[in-house]
């Protein structure tokens, strides 16, 4: 295994000194590019209360390529699908070596607090959010309790 | 006053030059050629630490005139009397240019302290900068030089538009890129005789390559004007490391990486075939950030990449320009040789490559009549025994790659290129046209797919 990069060890140690709020990125004991994400639930969102796993990884020519982000906590969201894969632009065609792990984290945070069912990744819960907002927030509720809480 | 401290300074320098010249008598002495307006050139061995006066001492009686009405001229400057050669960053076999004037009085007029053209071609403030910071031992160009075969350092001269003659004085300094690049941007005077343009005319830029002996007048090497020395000190966008040497991108924002992640960053686009066939720059990537009106216009620094990466480099985007002039690629294995055809025409033969004759529209061997979209172009007629038909299908050589390619691929709905699906969603950008396609229908990528099976 090359040595890691300065780029990576310098983003590690700011998330470790200066952690964004609501989110803690841990680098695996293993494997320095491999991070264990919590995410807690954005306030006024129907995710508020829990506490959401990820896993983030940083390929091998990242920054050029994009981190690899999947959420390990089920999630009741329309763009984010039953395997945890989350449909964030920003992750693809949008991404730039300019960002970072910070900002992508950031950008998902965003997305629980802001869900876009326009732009689906999980259709049947895009097309529930789209004809049943009320239903589809009561069960977004419920799986953040039956999920993310308490474990 | 100042006469009186000329002097002194002239008297202190002889002192120190007989004593250095004696120690190490003419050993590190320049092969300089000097070139002479009436046509001549000389070869003169120039100790570097003789200053213009001395070297107009020896000229002068060559061009039968006296040394006062000698002018020597080195890229784009008339030298002054005091200065020293070494300073001039003369490589050996360099030229100077040494005019005899026809008229004194012109000399008078034009009398004036001339600095030296130092590499200082930046921005404005960058000049300023590199005043004060003094950093004169450090080039500021770089270069890619096809003799070396690598980026070099490289060295700005200065000749006339018209008569391409070195002995040309620039009335002004180039302050920008700009001036340096477009033609008819800085004026001055050609000193040779038999210029057709006279005494005004245009300067016109190019560069050496500092790092070799100049292999004459045609030896010239591309500015790779993205590359500029990190004195700001800005780190890479990419690796965060701030390194001595900066690809400087063209966007607004003038986004900074270092060379290796410029490498990696193109290595990876190309591979992706993400670069863009653009009319006047051609095959090219704009900022790793992805700001507008940053494409790289000057191609010649994808040689920074490696030998095998700059012909893969050269591959694609040949075949891009093919494809894009309405040409297709040979699809035999191994020859990919590009066709510019007739579009009134299905059938066509890969004449400049492999001979193979096949099918505008399907990509398969020339057949009359309809494509077979999938199976069944296996003809067994022409079969002499008598074979089980099953068996002998099984027992075809290509025919296994044939069924490999068509179960585990796709071809793109646009240009017909075998796809194969790894991982991932169903849609797929075409690697070799940029198709937005859908694995499942098809056909383009829609909203429709993406709402009902993008993963399938």
């Amino acid at each position: 295994m090359a040595a890691l990069p300065r780029r990576i060890i310098k983003e590690t140690q700011r998330l470790m000194a200066e952690p964004v709020p609501g989110i803690s990125a841990v680098p695996d004991e293993s494997n320095a590019r491999y991070f264990h994400v919590i995410v807690t639930g954005p306030e006024d969102s129907p995710f508020e209360g829990g506490l959401f796993k990820l896993e983030l990884f940083l390929p091998e020519d990242y920054p050029m390529s994009a981190p690899k982000v999947r959420f390990i906590t089920k999630i009741y969201h329309p763009n984010i699908d039953k395997l945890g894969r989350i449909c964030l632009d920003i992750l693809k065609d949008k991404w730039s070596p300019a960002l970072q792990i910070r900002t992508v984290l950031l950008s998902i945070q965003a997305l629980l607090s802001a869900p876009n069912p326009d732009d689906p990744l999980a259709n049947d819960v895009a097309e529930l959010w789209k004809i049943n907002e009320i239903e589809a927030i009561r069960n977004a509720k419920e799986w953040t309790r039956k999920y993310a809480m308490d474990n | 006053m100042a006469d009186i401290f000329n002097f002194i300074f002239g008297v202190v320098r002889n002192i120190f030059r007989m004593f250095s010249s004696s120690r190490n008598p003419l050993n590190n002495s320049l092969n300089i050629f000097i070139k002479c307006n009436t046509g001549n050139t000389l070869t003169v061995g120039l100790d570097p630490k003789w200053d213009i006066k001395d070297v107009k001492n020896i000229i002068a009686p060559k061009l039968g005139a006296n040394p006062d009405e000698v002018k020597i001229i080195f890229a784009g400057k008339e030298l002054d009397d005091s200065i020293i050669i070494e300073d001039c960053d003369l490589g050996e076999q360099s030229t100077l240019h040494a005019v005899k004037l026809k008229d004194l009085s012109i000399r008078a007029t034009k009398q004036k302290k001339c600095s030296l053209l130092r590499e200082t071609v930046e921005d404005e403030d960058e000049i300023t900068l590199l005043q004060e910071k003094n950093n004169r031992d450090k080039s500021h160009f770089y270069v890619y030089c096809s003799v070396c075969a690598a980026m070099k350092i490289g060295k700005l001269r200065i000749r006339c538009s018209k008569c391409k003659s070195g002995a040309f004085t620039v009335d002004t300094d180039p302050k920008s890129w700009n001036d340096v690049l477009k033609p008819n941007k800085i004026s001055g005077h050609c000193e040779q005789n038999d210029c057709p343009d006279g005494v005004f005319g245009w300067a016109q830029f190019y560069f050496r390559c500092a790092e070799h002996i100049c292999q004459g007048e045609n030896d010239i090497a591309v500015p790779l004007y993205l590359l500029k020395n990190n004195l700001r000190k800005i780190p890479c966008l990419a690796c965060t490391e701030i390194k001595d040497i900066v690809f400087v991108f063209t966007c607004r924002e003038a986004h900074v990486t270092c060379l290796e992640c410029f490498r990696v960053y193109a290595v990876l686009r190309l591979r992706e075939r993400q670069f863009v066939l653009d009319d006047s720059f051609g095959y090219t990537i704009s900022c790793p950030v992805g700001c507008e009106n940053s494409l790289i216009d000057e191609c010649h620094h994808f040689k920074l990449l490696t030998k095998e990466q700059y012909e893969m480099y050269q591959k694609f985007a040949t075949e891009e320009y093919i494809l894009k002039a309405g040409g297709v690629l040979c699809p035999q294995p191994g020859c990919g040789e590009g066709i510019i055809v007739d579009l009134k025409c299905d059938k066509i033969v890969c004449v400049n490559g492999c001979g193979y004759v096949f099918c505008r529209k399907c990509l398969q061997g020339y057949h009359i009549g309809e494509c077979n979209s999938v199976d069944n172009n296996i003809s067994i007629d022409n079969i002499q025994h008598v074979t089980d038909p099953a068996k002998a299908l099984q027992a075809r050589w290509d025919e296994a790659t044939n069924v490999a390619i068509r179960v585990t691929t796709k071809p793109c709905p646009k240009c017909r290129t075998a796809t194969e699906r790894s991982g991932g969603c169903m849609h797929m950008i075409c690697t070799r046209c940029s198709f937005h396609w859908c694995w499942v229908c098809q056909i383009e990528w829609s909203r429709d797919c993406m709402g009902t099976h993008w993963f399938g």
